[in-house]
């Protein structure tokens, strides 16, 4: 089954830049899980912070173009992974091992047909 | 065999066969209509033509053939017949037929009806429902919620199960003791709303039995797990004291006050036996020490015998290093209330956070006796209409309400 994590943390532990010695080691740890996970990632990436995040909205069919993410919240998007594995318990115990810089949470969505 | 017979035969049968169909073909669903469809056949066909020799047998066979002529059915239905399903015997059919036996998944089911994922108010309902087999309404009466609102949330937790990909099979031995514990929380879970009602009169009644039912089958289904069997000696000692619960008057009877001459002595030894398993197994689980909480009261003979305080005492001192929370710091205060009196007791108390135990009726049911034995009678008057304002099952409120009238 395939499955999209989605890695939520407060981004206030990225720092404004989201860049920097603390980042550089985040990002060298993904790599190395994105190793290991092998052909059972099969996408993802990881986000520059909601500063830089531009929202289209559509209301009553008219679309307008907003500054900042959908909405403000304590904990943002940072990056995703897709993944495709046996079943959520295979998914639950990659979620768990996905490196993140302090506290955060990671959704795990099974996506659309299958 | 009549109506009523015909109900328990099927009760009895409907979480092993559930849980085989749900193994083979990897949907609750489908599962538990086909069985429910089987029972309709059986209900017109034995009647007539006699019970068979191996009901869950018969009602086993008829629920697969229901489920295979129903695929068949889609498949021809959406034109892709290109694979014909086998009607060959599987491994569980053969082995049926030999040891005229429905093999035993129903832990694998117990597994899927309390993974993590499925909303913690839909897993207790969800394992009554498919592995004891309890109807609708038993459940939606026993957790006192509509009929609909509990047909939803069954309906949305097998949906989950079903589109989350939770799997069929075992966990991996890595996660046992998360997933066991999902497991035990679940049953914990029921039997505090089959112990909520003292008397056993209410919409609970029977219900309790299902779970010292489960509490058994898991024991003996994962035999080498300490919690496991803490909790099934846990069930036990509460279930052996119900028949001293209540008074000839209506109201319930606290424990230290209970006759032990009344309790179910059956339920004790079974539940000492377990309990020394867990002991020996996990002794510092928390469950384990709960259970011998349960066991020093047991283990008294007659209102004679000294209260065991002090032994309480020391086993919830040791319970607050494994699981510091309000309700065990509030069980503790009542002991510390009879060791060094009720303000020690009331200082323990002040230190809760108070805005979080508003809503809960043991907090304001042990406060008021405390302050009434400080005689601080207007707080203590105050504290029980707090309690009584929580809505108190029957034997509860009788109880409250004669303490209040005694300030």
């Amino acid at each position: 089954m395939k499955y999209g994590l989605f890695i939520y943390e407060n981004e206030a532990f990225y720092g404004a830049e989201k860049a920097g010695p603390k980042i550089e080691e985040l990002v060298g740890k993904h790599m190395q899980f994105a190793q290991r996970l092998g052909a059972k990632r099969i996408g993802g990436a990881g986000l520059k912070s909601t500063a830089v995040a531009t929202t289209v909205r559509t209301a009553a069919n008219r679309k307008t173009v907003h500054d900042g993410p959908f909405a403000e919240a304590r904990e943002q998007l940072g990056g995703f992974y897709l993944i495709d594995v046996a079943d959520l318990d295979e998914a639950i115990e990659i979620a768990k091992q996905i490196p993140v810089l302090q506290d955060g949470a990671i959704e795990i969505r099974p996506l659309l047909g299958q | 065999m009549n109506g009523p017979a015909l109900e328990r035969v099927f009760r009895s049968a409907s979480g092993r066969i559930i849980a085989v169909l749900a193994a083979r073909f990897r949907d609750l669903a489908l599962a538990e209509d086909a069985f429910s469809e089987s029972c309709l056949r059986a209900a017109r066909v034995w009647p007539a033509r006699g019970v068979p020799d191996d009901p869950a047998a018969w009602l086993y066979r008829v629920a697969q053939r229901i489920v295979l002529d129903s695929m068949r059915r889609d498949r021809k239905h959406d034109g892709s017949a290109t694979e014909e399903i086998s009607s060959d015997p599987g491994p569980e059919e053969i082995m049926m037929d030999d040891a005229r036996v429905v093999p035993d998944e129903r832990l694998r089911l117990i597994f899927i009806c309390c993974h993590p994922s499925v909303a913690i108010e839909a897993r207790a309902a969800l394992t009554l429902r498919l592995v004891c087999g309890l109807s609708v309404t038993e459940i939606a009466r026993a957790f006192l919620i509509q009929e609909a609102t509990l047909a939803q949330r069954l309906l949305r937790a097998k949906r989950k199960i079903a589109d989350a990909g939770v799997p069929f099979e075992l966990p991996a031995p890595d996660s046992w003791p998360e997933r066991l514990d999902a497991v035990l929380s679940t049953l914990e879970i029921a039997y505090a709303k089959a112990h909520e009602d003292a008397a056993g009169s209410g919409p609970h009644a029977g219900f309790a039995s299902e779970v010292l039912h489960l509490t058994k089958l898991l024991a003996h289904l994962v035999p080498n797990d300490g919690a496991v069997a803490a909790l099934a000696a846990q069930v036990r000692y509460a279930e052996a004291r119900r028949p001293a619960r209540v008074s000839a008057e209506g109201w319930i009877i606290p424990l230290s006050e209970q006759d032990p001459k009344l309790w179910r002595r059956d339920l004790i030894e079974e539940a000492n036996r377990l309990l020394a398993d867990a002991i020996r197994m996990s002794p510092s689980d928390h469950r384990t020490l709960q259970g011998q909480l349960q066991q020093v009261w047991c283990s008294r003979q007659s209102l004679q015998d000294a209260a065991p305080w002090p032994e309480v005492l020391r086993l919830y001192d040791r319970l607050l290093l494994t699981r510091d929370d309000p309700i065990v710091r509030i069980n503790r205060a009542v002991a510390l209330a009879e060791i060094e009196g009720a303000d020690a007791a009331l200082v323990e108390l002040s230190h809760l956070d108070t805005s979080a135990l508003e809503q809960f009726l043991p907090y304001h049911a042990v406060r008021a006796d405390l302050l009434a034995r400080s005689g601080r009678r207007a707080e203590a008057a105050d504290a029980y209409a707090r309690a009584l304002a929580l809505d108190p099952p029957a034997a509860e409120r009788q109880w409250l309400e004669r303490k209040a009238a005694g300030l």
